[in-house]
């Protein structure tokens, strides 16, 4: 519960998220290991999932050194017949030498801590937004997709570190458009595909759903990002416009 | 990613519109004109609704798909033609309810265009969200129509931002 000197309507909290939940392994991990990894380590140019251009550059790599990195999301090439996107699963799983293992989760269950948000928020160069709202904002989306980075540490079995690395939300009219707002990958773990992994998922969770209008505004620096992602600037010369926008 | 009018949550937005009179055309002169505006889907034909939308060059959607999304919108208005009880304007807008929003939808019934019934419903739809706290309103507009939204206030790619949409038919690169 929001317990700070926020002034929030009682209804709209979001509940914190619980530290003893559990993420199913689905089987679409048993994929045989020569996926496209895609560890574009170095030459990735798109990082910060900047705000406004009047704010400062938040474009950082984020290179994690890691000795043993097992990517075991599934192929990300769209079939016509599907598995439906499991609401909880791994995307990534690493060893390190002494044992300790790191697992990058997705989510699209909403299970957002909205104090781990600011936090990350703030990390990637944000500016502050009051808590309430946040949480009204992310309680008010259509859907909600997260990135957590779960570590478990050799022969401390049930101790885990979990945090907030991701977050992407959708809103929607649940039945024709869905637009993504919010993008943000920790500035630690940009470079590796996460980012683009997450809004992959939402995508076809969406789709899923039925919801074939797909849509977001983009930063100038990131339309590629998007298009790579199969989205389409001005389709048709469709423009998005904004109302008295602020610079 | 944008996400945009953060730090106006903490300023009031300046209304762009005069104090005198709020509106191109007052809630009065529309009905005097014979027109009353709406703002629920209460007494709206969704039918009626939808042979609009396709006269304008929409696909035509399933009736019941329309009801959920219009029953999932944070906002709508429509004007109702007092003789025929039909609607012949309509926009609505989708959001978080707190920082951005989205306006879809928005048509007039080819017969009842050109006498500002479209700026009537936008004018106030963008007043409602405004007075909502939300100060992110967007929307996509077909190339046609950037002249109808402009004078509304409403700027394209500002700061180089661009409205994207994903297709599926779109090769996606590795």
């Amino acid at each position: 519960m929001l317990t700070r000197n926020v002034a929030a309507p009682p209804s709209s909290l979001c509940p914190i998220l619980s530290h003893d939940w559990h993420f199913q392994v689905s089987d679409q991990l048993l994929f045989p290991h020569n996926l496209n990894p895609n560890l574009n380590r170095a030459t990735r140019k798109i990082k910060g999932f900047r705000l406004k251009a009047n704010f400062w550059e938040s474009i950082r790599s984020g290179i994690l050194k890691n000795n043993a990195t097992q990517i075991v999301e599934p192929p990300s090439t769209l079939e016509e017949e599907e598995e439906p996107v499991p609401e909880e699963f791994v995307l990534v799983e690493k060893s390190q030498p002494d044992g300790e293992v790191e697992q990058i989760i997705f989510s699209s269950g909403g299970d957002v801590d909205v104090y781990e948000l600011q936090a990350l928020c703030d990390k990637v160069g944000w500016p502050r937004r009051p808590l309430s709202k946040l949480a009204m904002a992310l309680q008010n989306s259509y859907m909600v997709a997260a990135l957590h980075s779960v570590r478990k540490f050799p022969g401390q079995e049930g101790n885990e570190e979990k945090k907030l690395i991701g977050m992407a939300r959708a809103t929607s009219d649940h039945a024709f458009n869905a637009t993504i707002w919010d993008v943000l990958v920790d500035p630690n773990y940009q470079g590796q595909g996460l980012g683009k992994a997450m809004v992959e998922k939402m995508i076809r969770t969406l789709l899923q759903r039925d919801i074939g209008n797909i849509t977001l505004f983009a930063d100038s620096k990131v339309v590629e990002f998007y298009q790579n992602l199969g989205f389409e600037p001005d389709p048709e010369g469709i423009k998005g416009m904004f109302w008295y926008p602020r610079y | 990613m944008l996400s945009r009018g953060i730090i106006s949550n903490f300023r009031t937005p300046a209304i762009p519109f005069p104090t005198t009179c709020k509106y191109s055309i007052s809630d009065k002169d529309l009905e005097s004109r014979g027109f009353i505006l709406r703002r629920t889907i209460s007494d709206l034909n969704l039918d009626h609704l939808n042979s609009v939308f396709v006269a304008v060059g929409f696909p035509r959607r399933d009736p019941e798909k329309i009801k959920l999304a219009l029953e999932h919108t944070q906002s709508l208005l429509w004007v109702e033609h007092k003789r025929s009880q039909k609607p012949v304007a309509f926009a609505r807008a989708t959001g978080d309810g707190v920082f951005n929003s989205i306006i879809w939808d928005v048509v007039v019934d080819a017969s009842f265009q050109g006498i500002g019934l479209g700026k009537a419903v936008m004018e106030r739809l963008i007043e409602e969200l405004l007075e909502k706290g939300i100060c992110n309103i967007a929307l996509y507009s077909e190339p046609r129509v950037l002249g109808f939204y402009r004078p509304l206030g409403f700027v394209s790619d500002p700061d180089g931002i661009r409205g994207m949409v994903y297709s599926r038919k779109q090769k996606k690169k590795k």
